[in-house]
């Protein structure tokens, strides 16, 4: 099958495919919806696609494919009305999720820590995940989103500083909580 | 005095991005100093827990169908319609196939080797063995069945060939192996008695949905239970077994 496949279709490049998962994870853990999540990973696959001529480097796939899906990304959030400039977003505007505290009751460490990773703002989001789910290296961070390797560098420290502070009230909530809880 | 180490840095060291000679001062530190260990294992934990939080992404709906490329849809076209076509075109042989085979065997079964050979799936089917797929109860059907085992039986005794008949039963055709149910018992007893080659093999699956459905199943003696009938004439017909539906 394979081998007439590439008779009629010509020879086939399975690497960006085969990074639909990589993708989708990040894309989930940029803004925490299925579905959209699901529409960035397409739309980035098929733009990646028709680039495919503009990759140099074999190597550099997964970080090129990557920052085609920031441009997706920030396309989108454009073209959402509720936003007029994208670039203050990224440092300031804080997503309007729950609170991990009101999650962290679901007894979940899982959806306490996406939800904490919701609330971050949305530039410090990027570099975090990236860094973490994917291991990029700094300055391929840099790459991806177009920013200095500084800005990567203060925006994933205060990334961290700030999910430690919501983790941490969050997992102090519920410890005062059962401890006042009637035990029968 | 101690240096101070930023965030900025730690979490660089934390991500691997410092070289070894880097990597080993802080190491160095974090042995005296505690407070720096625990704001290093603060970031390692956090790193940890936001790897394990999106390891399992849910899943979106639509992940199959809307999210494959133009060309993988062109490409799956291509490939159905072949399959298609094979399949179409197989089945037509088959068609045509197995009304020869009707005819040949009722008329003269003598000479079946022509009309039963295509469907065997060894290389060279062998008319001697014979398989009678039963999956009806209707009394004629079931007649059938007995009536072309023993015409067939015979006719290879007088001609001094051994045949091998196996009838293999699913469906409500098992109802003919079902001891208080068969109307056939002691015929078939007595077939059993006069050929020691013919065998009656009924479907395991059938009994379990039988069974399920509340009715006691219980096999007369000379029946056995294979697990599906399916994949009994499946075996059979890679061993070269002839392949007959009554």
């Amino acid at each position: 099958m394979v081998m007439i496949s590439k008779l009629i279709f010509g020879p086939i490049r399975p690497g960006i495919e085969a990074l639909r998962p990589v993708l989708y994870r990040m894309a989930y853990a940029w803004c925490h919806d299925p579905a959209l999540a699901d529409d960035l990973v397409q739309e980035t696959l098929s733009k990646a696609w028709v680039r495919r001529a503009q990759l140099r480097e074999e190597a550099a796939l997964k970080a090129w494919v990557v920052a085609i899906m920031n441009h997706c990304w920030l396309d989108h959030l454009r073209s959402r009305r509720d936003f007029d400039d994208v670039d203050d977003l990224q440092d300031e505007i804080e997503s309007g999720s729950d609170t991990p505290e009101v999650c962290c009751n679901r007894e979940q460490v899982v959806a306490c820590v996406r939800a904490a990773v919701a609330r971050l703002p949305l530039g410090q989001r990027q570099v975090l995940t990236l860094v973490d789910l994917e291991e990029f290296s700094y300055t391929e961070v840099a790459g991806i989103l177009n920013i200095p390797v500084g800005t990567v560098m203060s925006r994933l420290s205060r990334a961290r500083a700030g999910l430690k502070n919501m983790l941490d009230t969050a997992t102090q909530k519920p410890a005062t909580q059962t401890l006042l809880r009637r035990v029968k | 005095m101690k240096p101070y180490f930023s965030d900025e840095a730690l979490n660089a060291f934390v991500d691997g991005e410092f070289d070894v000679a880097e990597s080993e001062v802080i190491i160095a530190r974090m042995r005296d100093d505690p407070d720096l260990a625990q704001r290093v294992g603060t970031l390692r934990s956090l790193q940890s827990m936001v790897r394990l939080a999106y390891a399992e992404p849910p899943v979106s709906r639509g992940w199959v169908g809307r999210t494959v490329p133009r060309r993988r849809i062109m490409q799956r076209c291509a490939f159905g319609c072949l399959i298609l076509l094979a399949g179409l075109s197989s089945g037509w042989g088959l068609r045509s196939l197995e009304s020869k085979t009707e005819t040949v065997a009722f008329t003269e079964p003598v000479p079946v080797k022509s009309g039963y050979q295509t469907v065997s799936l060894a290389r060279e089917a062998d008319p001697n063995r014979i398989m009678l797929h039963l999956d009806s109860s209707a009394p004629d059907r079931m007649e059938a069945a007995l009536d072309r085992a023993e015409q067939l039986l015979d006719e290879a005794e007088r001609e001094g060939r051994v045949m091998q008949i196996e009838i293999v039963a699913n469906s409500h055709g098992i109802n003919l192996m079902r001891a208080g149910v068969s109307p056939h018992a002691a015929r078939m007893a007595r077939m059993t008695q006069r050929h020691a080659n013919l065998q009656w093999v009924a479907c395991s699956q059938t009994i379990a949905r039988f069974t399920g459905e509340g009715q006691h199943v219980e096999l007369l003696p000379v029946a056995r239970a294979a697990p599906t009938a399916i994949g009994e004439i499946v075996t059979r017909l890679q061993q070269g077994w002839t392949y007959v539906r009554v």
